[in-house]
């Protein structure tokens, strides 16, 4: 990121550029950046600054194919106290730190706990209400970093059957199914969204959820994800599948 | 590089809004929000999303044409402006230069719309230019103005977080300004109370604190109910009433009749909800008002705009943070274009033009003879055009043959003209009546500002260059203008330009082209080392004290009959802005709302046996369109809603054009209409 105009703008330099005034301080989310650049990048190697997020969202990205690894090199970028305390964050700490120096995670979620509380009536009508506010900007998909089909059928009308807004709640809920074994926590949907939709805390609980009955947490660079493999056990036998 | 990233201001709604065009290998491919603008805040609508998606369309216009019999032709650059530089003279000559009028764009750049209104004042000689806000709130202009010295929001967008009560009137606001609307959502959030007052349920209403509906065309009635009760309840702030401003004993008269029941029969909104907004209103510390076009779009636009003036002021909500009477302008430059005097009465910066002080001022800067008579309003000019007084029309950037009322109308008085030149970026309804069409560069393709509706002057900035020989406005302008044998039009920049503004235009005077690239400035901004003004009338009125109108409900200038029993009233949505030149070429805009559509309460529609998506013929006195019924509960009974964004089924074919008597903005908002099975 460079101070440009007063803002604070992504930047993309390429050998030899002067840098200007380089900064860290704004949590642009690079891989979001870094795949809006990387298509009309045909060769050579990109450097991104990245934070533990972007690690993982890369990984993610990598791991299906869309960027090659081999050509992104990481600078690695250690958010602030003050970042992780407002991303919620619970995985802060970069791989290699090149910038900063690695915060504490943040254990527990308000939010995430405050809903567990709730019985499911409650949760449900806090979750509508919270759905009734959306605007259908689609910030939620156009700045995440793991959204990467090139044309989102969730905004089809399919699944956004309400004429204009709310889109419904089918909308979120399969959006979250939907990143369950991608979603990398970044909370960049949260903070795009002009209307306050807690939607980490909604990412979060299905991660959970991922991890209890998989074992796999999303931006794990090794291992992939336990919904892109086959499944496992004897084969289904006549009888055991109710023809009704 | 690969890929830039180009800051620039939003081309849609006046809330004003950065973010960064991507660009790669001279094309723009999409857009990144800016985290730290302080407007947007790194969110952006689903229009702003996809604000690059029209900028490289196959349809743009590329090269000049002129009429050639009935075809419109290509032409050269030279042929068509010299084309246009011989009929504006012959007609000018012949029929003297009232006759010609120039239609200046809120689409358009300040400095483009300083050059436009310098083009008609001194190189054509008349006063004869205006532009859309003519249709949106010329009625606030003129009403706050006369209420308070000053004709613009007296707040700033920021401020809604903070505020204790918003009461939106008039206004769809999430759908029409999003950021604004999200804004208003955080301030519930902190515990504000929200009042929506609209004839339709619209999304905010249904967040809302408290919604009312009243029938369309009642608004007077209801405000001064609201103040009714503030004064008989004692809620009101004698302060700042005794201290500030003028004229309460007539209106405490006035509004004396206007009892929550009596209300109540006129606007169907239940009494007790009415004493409800009014305290909730009267009791917060800080109460801004925001409203649009639902109340300025009237036959008595400009008094109803002074009546929620009336409301703030009683109030003392006037002159302090998270307060304030607070209109919400439509369109990415339609404040700039009033600042910077394209409007028939003023010079730029608000300065009459039938003050023979001001007029020498500017015939000095100017080097040129200025008419002292004021000019033509955009909707009495296509009534002049009718009777043969206007001959000639260069618009720049605007399509009336959509975006006025009673289309009808527009188009026959666009065939009787002699001669209609259009400047556009698409082939619009109205160029393609035009004897020569200019292809202009849009705002991803030009530098210079835009004013948002707060006030900040916000930068545009070139990102990629115009397509084909498409050339930017203001070069557009200033070529003309030479070829007029004008001087004065020798700028080599749009930041030349402003420079020029800030010297005419004492709002402008320190505002220029280096100050607001890292600087969010809003005006007044009188001189280089001032801050600019974040809140209007602080201490006093701009006029001294803030004057009370007194003002009664009357009736709207059509009213149902059986013949045409339902109340049309018109609007945007979401998805799509205006005459959707720009979003309906934008494919996923188009796929959120493909097709025109006429929204229908539910009991309506099963009294008519009509149901949803049946296709339905929709008439007025004027004309009849064919449409998709939505059959919904959002909308009262008896009225019924088109937008007016699509071409083929133009809600303007049956609006009316009964014009407000001050303002001369014409009653989009109501209208009466029956509905059948096409």
């Amino acid at each position: 990121m460079r101070t440009e105009h007063g803002n604070v703008a992504p930047v993309l330099l390429a050998k030899g550029d002067g840098p200007g005034e380089l900064r860290a301080d704004v949590p642009y989310q690079m891989a979001m950046i870094l795949s809006r650049v990387y298509p009309h990048v045909p060769e050579g190697r990109i450097a991104v600054v990245a934070r533990r997020c972007d690690e993982k969202a890369i990984a993610e990205l990598s791991k299906r194919d869309i960027v090659d690894r081999d050509r992104i090199a990481l600078i690695g970028l250690a958010c602030t106290k003050e970042q992780v305390a407002e991303c919620r964050c619970r995985d802060p700490c970069p791989e290699t730190v090149d910038l900063g120096e690695c915060s504490d995670p943040v254990v527990e979620d308000p939010v995430v706990e405050k809903v567990r509380s709730m019985p499911p009536e409650a949760r449900l009508a806090f979750w509508t209400d919270q759905f009734r506010k959306c605007n259908k900007c689609y910030g939620c998909t156009v700045n995440c970093p793991v959204c990467f089909c090139d044309d989102c059928l969730l905004e089809d009308k399919t699944f956004t059957v309400e004429k204009g807004i709310p889109p419904g709640m089918a909308f979120h809920v399969i959006r979250s199914m939907h990143l369950a074994d991608k979603c990398v926590e970044c909370g960049e949907c949260e903070r795009s969204c002009p209307v306050d939709i807690p939607l980490l805390a909604l990412r979060k609980m299905a991660n959970d959820d991922m991890k209890e009955l998989f074992g796999y947490t999303a931006g794990d660079a090794d291992r992939k994800s336990p919904l892109l493999t086959t499944l496992e056990g004897d084969p289904i036998k006549e009888g055991d599948v109710d023809a009704c | 590089m690969p890929a830039d990233f180009v800051l620039t201001t939003c081309p849609y709604c006046g809330t004003g809004c950065n973010f960064f065009l991507q660009v790669v290998d001279g094309r723009v491919v999409g857009v990144v929000p800016c985290k730290t603008d302080e407007t947007s805040g790194g969110s952006l609508c689903i229009k702003g999303y996809n604000a690059h998606a029209f900028v490289g369309h196959p349809d743009r216009l590329t090269e000049p044409m002129v009429r050639r019999g009935e075809q419109l032709a290509k032409a050269s650059w030279d042929e068509a402006l010299d084309r246009i530089v011989a009929e504006v003279k012959r007609i000018s000559s012949e029929h003297g230069p009232d006759s010609v009028m120039v239609l200046a764009s809120a689409k358009c750049t300040n400095e483009e719309n300083y050059l436009f209104q310098k083009l008609a004042r001194v190189a054509i000689g008349t006063n004869n230019v205006d532009h859309c806000a003519r249709l949106c709130h010329a009625s606030t202009v003129s009403g706050l103005l006369q209420s308070f010295g000053s004709g613009a929001m007296t707040n700033t967008i920021p401020e809604f977080e903070n505020a204790d009560c918003v009461l939106v009137t008039g206004s769809n606001t999430l759908e029409a300004h999003p950021l604004i609307g999200a804004r208003i959502l955080k301030a519930k959030e902190k515990c504000a109370k929200v009042i929506v007052v609209d004839p339709r349920e619209t999304p905010l209403s249904r967040i809302a604190t408290l919604s009312l509906c009243q029938t369309p065309g009642t608004d007077v009635a209801w405000v001064n109910g609201m103040i009714n009760v503030i004064v008989s309840e004692e809620l009101h702030d004698e302060e700042f009433v005794n201290g500030r401003t003028s004229g309460f004993d007539k209106l405490k008269e006035v509004v004396k009749k206007y009892t929550p029941d009596v209300v109540e029969e006129t606007t169907g909104i239940p009494a007790d909800d009415l004493v409800r907004a009014a305290r909730m209103y009267a009791e917060a510390d800080g109460a801004m008002i925001a409203y649009a076009m639902g109340i300025t779009q009237h036959s008595n636009g400009t008094n109803l705009v002074r009546t929620l003036a009336n409301l703030a002021m009683v109030t003392g909500n006037v002159g302090r943070e998270c307060t304030g009477v607070n209109p919400l302008r439509g369109q990415c430059n339609v404040q700039g274009a009033c600042d910077a005097g394209a409007l028939p009465n003023l010079y730029p910066g608000y300065q009459s033009v039938e003050d023979a002080d001001i007029k020498s001022k500017f015939e000095k800067a100017w080097g040129g003879e200025l008419s002292g008579a004021k000019g033509m309003t955009l909707t009495c000019a296509f009534n002049k055009a009718l009777t043969g007084e206007v001959k000639a029309m260069i618009v720049f950037g605007e399509n009336p043959m959509l975006s006025d009322p009673d289309i009808g109308h527009v188009e026959a008085a666009i065939q009787k003209l002699d001669f209609l030149a259009v400047v556009d970026i698409f082939p619009t309804e109205t160029a393609k009546l035009a004897d020569v069409v200019l292809p202009a560069a849009c705002y991803a393709e030009k530098d210079g500002t835009f004013t948002a509706t707060d006030r900040a002057i916000r930068v545009v900035r070139r990102a990629v260059d115009p397509p084909g020989e498409a050339r930017a406005d203001w070069q557009i302008a200033c070529e003309l203008a030479r070829r007029l044998g004008c001087q004065g039009f020798d700028f080599k920049s749009p930041a030349e330009v402003l420079a020029e503004i800030g010297a005419v235009a004492p709002l402008y005077g320190g505002i220029d082209r280096d100050r607001v690239d890292s600087e969010v400035v809003r005006w007044p901004c009188p001189s280089k080392n001032h801050a600019g003004t974040r809140v209007l009338h602080e201490g006093s009125f701009k006029m001294g004290r803030g004057a009370f109108a007194v003002v009664d409900h009357t009736p709207p200038a059509e009213e149902p009959s059986d013949d045409f029993p339902f109340v049309l009233t018109t609007g945007r949505n979401l998805f799509h802005f205006h005459t959707g030149t720009m979003t309906r070429r934008s494919a996923k805009l188009q796929r959120e709302s493909p097709e025109p559509y006429v929204e229908i309460n539910a009991e309506d529609a099963e009294r008519l046996g009509i149901a949803d998506g049946a296709s339905v013929r929709v008439t007025s006195r004027r004309g009849a369109i064919t449409v998709v019924a939505r059959v919904t509960r959002w909308i009262d009974k008896g009225t019924i809603f088109i937008p007016f964004h699509y071409a083929e089924g133009a809600a303007n074919r049956l609006t009316n054009n009964a014009l407000d008597p001050i303002a001369q903005i014409p009653e989009f908002k109501v209208c009466a209409a029956s509905l059948e099975h096409a």
